[in-house]
């Protein structure tokens, strides 16, 4: 199968924004990521080892403001975020187990890289409230002050250390 | 009319449906416009695809026009949408934990999920070191507990910190953001890669 | 193409993004109820408070009672409960009594000398998502009948009935009306309507 080529990216910025705002009409919030991590994370913690979500304040507090850290809004919503990209990689002919990456480096490199960039994303991200799609996004959509400073923090951080990242990329 | 979930027009388990439908929406668009890529997120801070750029803001315009006319027709009240609130340095320091995650990983949390629906194995990797560093996060909270809640603003809208109406900021917003669009495509022509295509409508 | 779509895309949100910065913003407050609710509220009679609840209130000095007489201000000065204050129907929207109508401490009890009036006022009310708006059942006249001028029930009436009309008499003369010399009220407790707290509305939750 022929890979399809990719949306126009106005068009495809246009059906998000329609998306992100059914989501306000329906349920009053827009949408995010991070969050549902972390109910996996808090559920996961409460599976095992019970005794320490009884012990620690933060888990606590979570689990007494969130009795079914599963049930929640952001943990279907990426659900359906898997699901709607399983769906699109299939119809455009994308489904491939691969790396991918700048030729010049090896997929251990890769590996290595997407891991410790994910752990300062979970990390920032609970710090910062929310990742670029609950914060910075969602943020913008409603003109939240705090959106626009994550957002502006995200992308600023990201175009000043481009340069020591390049040969990750290019 | 809207929020539905507010006025108590659908229930509390609908609402997980729709948020079920709405994942899917937003799945299906980020992995159409290759925020499946890594490389195609990246090439925007290297300026040879500027994808990211496009659809992330043009996104942020449509989201806030669409609230607007919602609210101007009296099919949303919003007074009842969530506004994050606005922690000076935690939404700093958190930005700047996550821009340098964003140019090591090449993701960030909602993309690498759509990313590895696909079949991205570093997607995956990325998606374990998320939960890595959400769980330091819970696990040291008392350590960084103190900035997380400093310099509180309460939930304040940029409008009115300028004050303006957010119609008048929207319009602002708009101009800022055609202007950088018209910037993005003319570094795509100038960051062009040889090894890299940018392949779409 | 792509410049083109950046052309589309200028060329339908800068004009969207014109009408919104020039127009003012919406700021009135959605109406929270359908008709049909509206309707079915209005059926059950949920708004009524009998008067002898407002009568015993009223004895007891119930510090969260608040009688609102809607009828002109003419008609206040002739005659109106104890301890109520004047807002006249036409005027209900004006800012300066919102403090009244729109909390939830308080027990508001609109009336008027029929039901009409005190039922506009209350529609108002709900439908501006105030709480802890009441009706008069009956109004200032029904008020008169039962609490001022109770008709004595005839011999041999249940007990209830005799009850029932010593504590109207006994609430009449406290309150102000005619003095017969009856058996001392005595007043029950229990007869407090509870203050019903509507739930209110949660804004949602978010965080990514």
């Amino acid at each position: 199968m022929k890979v399809k080529k990719y949306m126009n990216p106005y068009l495809g910025g246009a059906l998000l924004g329609i998306v992100l705002v059914i989501a306000f009409w329906v349920s009053g919030r827009g949408l995010g990521a991070s969050g549902a991590a972390k109910s996996a994370i808090v559920a996961g913690v409460k599976t095992i080892a019970p005794s320490h979500v009884e012990n620690t304040a933060y888990y606590k507090d979570y689990v007494a403001s969130h009795p079914k850290p599963l049930k929640s809004w952001l943990v279907f919503e990426m659900l359906g975020v898997v699901v709607g990209g399983f769906l699109s990689g299939a119809i455009s002919g994308r489904l491939k187990f691969q790396v991918e990456k700048s030729p010049k480096i090896t997929n251990k490199t890769r590996i290595t890289f997407a891991v410790l960039g994910g752990i300062l994303f979970g990390f920032g991200s609970q710090l910062g409230r929310g990742c670029t799609s609950g914060s910075a996004l969602t943020g913008m959509a409603v003109l939240s002050v705090g959106g626009f400073i994550t957002m502006a923090s995200i992308f600023a951080t990201a175009f000043a250390l481009a340069y020591f990242a390049r040969k990750l990329w290019i | 009319m809207g929020p539905l979930i507010v006025n108590e027009i659908i229930s509390e388990n609908a609402n997980m449906l729709f948020a079920f439908l709405i994942g899917i929406g937003f799945g299906y668009i980020l992995e159409a416009n290759g925020f499946s890529s890594s490389r195609r997120l990246a090439g925007m801070f290297y300026g040879y695809d500027t994808t990211v750029l496009k659809v992330f803001f043009t996104a942020a315009v449509v989201g806030a026009l669409g609230l607007l006319f919602l609210s101007l027709f009296g099919q949303i009240d919003l007074n009842f949408i969530y506004i994050n609130p606005t922690y000076l340095y935690s939404a700093i320091g958190g930005g700047v934990i996550m821009g340098a995650g964003f140019i090591l990983g090449g993701y960030c949390p909602g993309t690498s999920f759509c990313a590895a629906s696909i079949g991205k194995i570093d997607a995956m990797a990325f998606i374990g070191g998320i939960f890595i560093g959400i769980l330091v996060f819970t696990e040291g909270f008392p350590l960084w507990e103190e900035f997380y809640n400093a310099k509180f603003l309460g939930a304040p809208v940029l409008n009115e910190v300028i004050g303006t109406s957010r119609g008048v900021l929207t319009l602002g917003i708009i101009l800022v953001a055609l202007a950088m669009f018209w910037v993005g495509e003319w570094a795509e022509k100038k960051f062009a890669r040889d090894d890299y295509t940018i392949n779409q409508k | 193409m792509k410049g083109k779509a950046r052309l589309l895309l200028a060329a339908i949100i800068i004009p969207l993004g014109l009408i919104i910065a020039a127009v003012p913003e919406n700021t009135t407050k959605q109406y929270k109820l359908t008709p049909e609710q509206m309707l079915e509220e209005v059926n059950g009679g949920t708004q009524f408070i009998h008067p002898d609840e407002v009568a015993n209130m009223l004895i007891q000095k119930d510090p969260t009672l608040q009688l609102i007489d809607v009828r002109s201000a003419d008609e206040y000065e002739k005659f109106s409960l104890p301890n109520s204050i004047n807002i006249p129907l036409v005027d209900i929207l004006n800012p300066q009594w919102s403090d009244y109508i729109n909390q939830d401490l308080k027990l508001n009890v609109f009336y008027s000398n029929g039901t009409n009036d005190a039922n506009q006022a209350w529609m108002i009310t709900r439908q501006l998502g105030y709480q802890n708006n009441y009706v008069l059942q009956g109004g200032v006249n029904y008020w008169a009948e039962t609490i001022m001028n109770p008709e004595a029930p005839a011999e041999g009436s249940p007990n209830e009935e005799i009850i029932k009309y010593n504590l109207r008499k006994g609430a009449g003369m406290a309150l102000g009306g005619e003095a017969v010399n009856a058996a001392p009220a005595t007043v029950s407790k229990s007869a407090k309507p509870p203050i019903t707290k509507r739930k209110k509305k949660k804004a949602v939750q978010g965080g990514c």
